[in-house]
């Protein structure tokens, strides 16, 4: 498709170790199309961050190993492109904003001067027009003071600041695809709401796509506009965010948001998935989520279902859908 | 001796509790400044409810937590259990007292020591106690892992086995060993994978009803607090911000703070658009805190008097206290004096 900015076709990722490998991602596909937010939810150790950094070829390996058939961001084919080239792809056409903006800051710089460079790596600025772009940026994301915050240290800013920082940092080589991993996850309610605000805002402002990675339900409803529910390395479900939320068709998505307590009704006591999900290395057979799902049947415990598409727009990965599909996709 | 209150009263009481830390200055001699976790809060929990204590990250709901159970001495102001000032009791009825409150901590990947047995770490709490014969701890400990729905082959196994649901339901068995009748649970599920929180949450719920529990009950998730809290109170800064039944507040949150806490709360149902109020800045540091309203840097409504003049709790409609100049109003001299405009919101800190 001419518009898809980011295409994944079969991504594997693998972690061989002592009692056996773990398969961490199982052959996944995602497109992403120019300026949507495509999110990927799902539980702790499912795959999300493990993707994501196969996708930027951020991961070591060994100890990893990954594989896809296809890697195409926008033009460009990145499938077999080697790490010394994906490096510039990355500062320039990709960027990642991590749950941890301590890491992913350096300790040493102020963030000002970590705007900069960005900036003057990538455009021909003097130093000054440079650090004029970044009080820009960094008021574009709702840093007060600027100017002054821009001589601070990351330990000297609040979560909340240190996270808008790496905004604006992911955001100064307006790239073509930026992946926000748990960007708000270590933030207060009234924190997260801002800087999910900005980020919101600013990929709308620069017509950015953008791969959000949560766990939490409550952030992707409120950005997504494509949700790929994730489950034990496989993708379980995709569906637009609307169609998702008001009719999960995966037992496991509707059981999830059923679970999900909301303000707006009182039930008690909750609706509960039983279990939890399956150890890495000991996967069941069949449905990874037959053990905890009320529909489970005995093709369910032999047969890993595929994903199958239904009405073009979405799919699904289950033998009893909560509603039948209409077609198969090969 | 404890248990022979008199049943009228709350089960425990707080009045104006304030708890401060020393803060370390950068050399010796500098000026002692303090943090100041929790200031003059009073509350009453009754036998048998759950008490929510809502609030963003650094409020002091742990604190306040801790100060009610013992583990925390307050810097002023009393705790009552069953009507008696837990902080003056000599140190062995003192210990008496504290089997009766336990607590349920957020980590349970941190809570349990990792070189334990199951079996080891439920019975603790009875194994100090040293009263009760090993059988008899066995027998205890078995009954205990059924309730939270675990098995017998787990006794014998080690946290590492376990994933995060199975420690916190092992966290539970041992923190309701001793038949406590007070349990703070401090942010039960929020480390937890989000498809075990119901079975953890209703766990929690079906304990309390058989064991006759009371429950205070910490979170940052509204939506939970809702669904299980009989009353509330909304934090900030160390301070009470709302208190009441948590169908008051939600059916009419009136501190400005409350609002947007309420609307800052991300929803999954997606059909239906919502008003955000987006607050300004981040939460001021605890340490020094300004003299006036704790909240008046953020808060969309600001007066100028807010910033200097400390908002006192004032009942709204009975049962349902605010501190917010809004709702208490300034004096007419105040009001002669400007205090009364509002200021728009200051944005940093
Ligand atoms: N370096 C590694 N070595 C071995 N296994 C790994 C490594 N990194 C990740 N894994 C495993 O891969 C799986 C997927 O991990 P991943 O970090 O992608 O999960 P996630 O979905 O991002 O979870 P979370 O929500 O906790 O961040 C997990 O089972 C994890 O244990
Ligand atoms: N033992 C201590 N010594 C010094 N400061 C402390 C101590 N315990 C807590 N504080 C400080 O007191 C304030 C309140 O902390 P507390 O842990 O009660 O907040 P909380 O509301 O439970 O936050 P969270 O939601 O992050 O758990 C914080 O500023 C914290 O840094
Ligand atoms: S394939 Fe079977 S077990 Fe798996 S989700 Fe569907 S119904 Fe449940
Ligand atoms: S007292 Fe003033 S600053 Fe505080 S909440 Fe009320 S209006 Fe806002
Ligand atoms: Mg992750
Ligand atoms: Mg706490």
């Amino acid at each position: 498709m001419a518009d898809t900015v980011l295409e994944v076709r079969n991504l594997k990722v693998a972690f061989p170790c002592s009692g056996g490998v773990i398969r961490a991602v199982e052959g996944i596909d995602l497109d992403i199309h120019r300026g949507e937010c495509a999110a990927l939810v799902g539980e702790s150790g499912c795959g999300k961050s493990v993707s994501a950094l196969a996708i930027m070829k951020l991961l070591n390996t060994p100890p990893a190993v990954c594989r896809a058939d296809k890697l195409q961001l926008d033009d460009l084919d990145l499938t077999h492109l080697p790490d010394r080239q994906m490096e510039r792809i990355r500062g320039k056409h990709m960027a990642m904003i991590f749950q941890d903006a301590m890491t992913a800051l350096n300790p040493v710089m102020t963030v000002g001067k970590q705007i900069d460079e960005i900036y003057l790596r990538h455009s021909r600025l003097s130093r000054r027009e440079a650090r004029q772009r970044t009080i820009k940026a960094l008021e574009l994301v709702g840093v007060p003071e600027a100017r002054s915050r821009a001589n601070s240290y990351p330990h000297q800013l609040s979560g909340g600041m240190r996270q808008r920082v790496l905004i604006a940092l992911a955001f100064a080589c307006v790239p073509k695809l930026i992946i926000a991993d748990e960007p708000t996850t270590a933030l207060d309610v009234t924190i997260q709401a801002q800087v999910l605000d900005v980020l919101k805002n600013m990929q709308q402002v620069h017509g950015v796509s953008a791969l959000l990675i949560a766990h939490d339900l409550s952030v992707v409803a409120n950005m997504a506009d494509t949700v790929y529910v994730m489950y034990s390395g496989k993708i379980v479900e995709r569906a637009a965010m609307q169609e998702l939320f008001v009719e999960p068709l995966h037992p496991y998505t509707h059981g999830l948001l059923a679970s999900v307590p909301r303000i707006s009704d009182d039930r008690q006591p909750f609706v509960q998935i039983p279990d939890a999900v399956p150890h890495p290395m000991r996967k069941p057979t069949g449905c990874y989520f037959h053990p905890r799902c009320p529909r489970s049947s005995d093709q369910c415990q032999q047969r890993m279902p595929r994903l199958e598409s239904l009405d073009h727009e979405r799919e699904v990965r289950c033998w009893h859908p909560l509603r039948q599909p209409h077609e198969v996709r090969s | 001796m404890i248990r022979n209150s008199p049943d009228t009263g709350p089960l425990l009481e707080m009045e104006n509790v304030s708890v401060n830390f020393p803060v370390k200055g950068p050399y010796p001699f500098s000026k002692k400044r303090w943090i100041q976790a929790v200031t003059n809060v009073s509350l009453q929990v009754s036998e048998g409810e759950t008490f929510g204590i809502v609030g963003e990250s650094g409020c002091g709901k742990t604190t306040l937590a801790n100060a009610m159970i013992g583990m925390v001495r307050p810097t002023a102001g009393t705790v009552r259990f069953q009507g008696v000032d837990l902080y003056s009791l000599k140190p062995q009825v003192f210990r008496e007292a504290r089997r009766e409150m336990q607590m349920i901590f957020q980590d349970p990947f941190s809570s349990l020591n990792p070189r334990f047995s199951v079996y080891e770490i439920i019975r603790e709490p009875l194994y100090i106690r040293g009263q009760a014969s090993e059988t008899a701890m066995k027998a205890k400990v078995l009954e205990l892992l059924k309730l939270v729905g675990l098995d017998e082959d787990d006794m014998y196994r080690y946290p590492s086995d376990f994933s995060g649901g199975q420690r916190q339901r092992i966290g539970i068995a041992r923190a309701i060993i001793l038949n406590p009748r007070f349990l703070v649970c401090d942010e039960p599920v929020s480390a937890l994978d989000v498809s075990v929180h119901a079975q953890i949450l209703n766990l929690l719920m079906d304990i309390q009803k058989s064991r006759h529990l009371t429950y205070v009950f910490v979170s940052h998730n509204l939506a939970v607090v809702k669904n299980i809290c009989q009353n509330m109170v909304v934090m900030y800064l160390g301070t009470i911000m709302e208190s009441g039944s948590s169908d008051a507040i939600f059916a009419n949150p009136l501190h400005p703070y409350t609002k947007a806490l309420l609307s800052a709360v991300l929803d999954i149902d997606v059909t239906k658009p919502r008003d955000r109020i987006l607050l300004k800045g981040d939460t001021p540091s605890p340490i020094d805190p300004p003299p006036g309203c704790r909240f008046w840097q953020r808060c969309p409504s600001a007066m100028k008097g807010c910033a200097t003049i400390p908002a006192k709790l004032a009942e709204v409609e009975p049962g349902h206290p605010v501190a917010c100049h809004l709702i208490s109003g300034f004096s007419p001299q105040q009001v002669a004096d400007g205090l009364h405009e509002p200021v728009s919101p200051k944005s940093g800190g």
